[in-house]
């Protein structure tokens, strides 16, 4: 009788492992639909992605949001290109934080910064990767909400968004 | 008459005892451990698939076209069978799904040990950094396995609604 019985339950099993495997993937997926940033069921993982940053599409900002969250002063902008660079125009209210001297400058330039307030870095150019690199950099350091706007800088001036 | 009764006493004690160590104790006492573990490993991640991703990619286990899916429907799946685990419901299929999962988790540490790859763990928390893997890493994982063998052998002999 022992017997049966254990093999009454794991003939259980073989429906309900696939039924549970069924249950997850439809929760899943649907929540993955309901949520604002929802994932691409199949990601570019390719080399060329994954230079531009370990999660490019992930931290990416569009200029709409961006420029939503600088209306409503919801996001500190941090400058990523040199200090010169930075003088001769930035993004209104944006900060300056050189990636080249982020080890020196990086407690100065984030005291005032809250870790769960949004940061979107920006540099120039479509492939400048300084952005991409100082966000996980800040990331790595604790800030939660980081994002970048890729080729920020020129992006914004073609927006007419305020400079300073 | 009186020690008659000390007798009785001493009887109820150890068939408690034994009551308590084979089944009514025990056997919940491991899924709600199991089911609790399960269910606090996928909450970050369920908040956070994009970070998640990045942990699966780094494995470099699955081919690239498998990454956000598993990312996706991984963390899922463990919530669900924790809360299988816990409530009792399926339990077959959930503790033999629960005890691959944690082989196919084990085995995939245990082969970027070998293989030198110096990753994120990413089993609790999908922060970078915080978890690196390491040989105590693969042994607490692999720990989780000795109350999902135990439940595994034992619920062969657990009596169940309507058998």
């Amino acid at each position: 009788m022992e017997s049966f019985r254990l093999i009454h339950k794991w003939r259980r099993a073989l429906w309900q492992i696939p039924a549970i495997i069924m249950v997850a993937g439809a929760l899943a997926l649907s929540s993955n639909n309901l949520r604002k940033e929802s994932l691409p069921l199949v990601g570019d993982w390719s080399a060329a992605a994954s230079l531009t940053t370990v999660s490019g599409e992930y931290l990416d900002i569009s200029i709409d949001e961006a420029a939503r969250l600088f209306r409503e002063q919801a996001a500190v902008f941090m400058d990523a290109r040199s200090a010169a660079d930075y003088e001769k125009g930035h993004i209104q209210g944006a900060l300056s934080l050189p990636w080249q001297d982020v080890d020196r400058l990086f407690f100065s330039a984030t005291a005032g910064v809250p870790p769960d307030m949004p940061i979107i870095t920006y540099c120039d150019g479509e492939t400048c990767n300084l952005s991409h690199d100082l966000a996980i950099f800040l990331r790595d350091m604790g800030f939660e909400n980081v994002k970048v706007l890729v080729n920020g800088w020129t992006i914004w001036k073609n927006t007419n968004l305020p400079v300073d | 008459m009186k020690a008659y009764g000390i007798r009785m006493k001493r009887i109820e004690v150890s068939e408690n005892k034994r009551t308590w160590l084979s089944q009514t104790n025990l056997l919940p006492a491991c899924r709600l451990f199991l089911g609790g573990i399960f269910i606090y490993a996928s909450l970050d991640k369920i908040f956070k698939p994009g970070l998640f991703a990045e942990v699966v990619y780094n494995y470099q286990i699955l081919p690239d076209v498998l990454v956000n899916l598993m990312a996706l429907v991984l963390p899922w799946l463990e919530l669900v069978l924790g809360l299988m685990l816990v409530a009792g419901f399926w339990l077959p299929g959930a503790v033999l799904l629960s005890t691959l999962l944690l082989l196919i988790f084990s085995g995939s540490l245990i082969f970027n040990m070998v293989r030198g790859i110096n990753i994120n763990c990413g089993c609790f928390s999908t922060e970078p950094s915080t978890d690196p893997i390491t040989w105590w890493t693969v042994m607490r994982d692999a720990s989780f396995l000795i109350p999902a063998f135990y439940l595994l052998l034992a619920n062969r002999t657990e009596k169940t609604a309507g058998e």
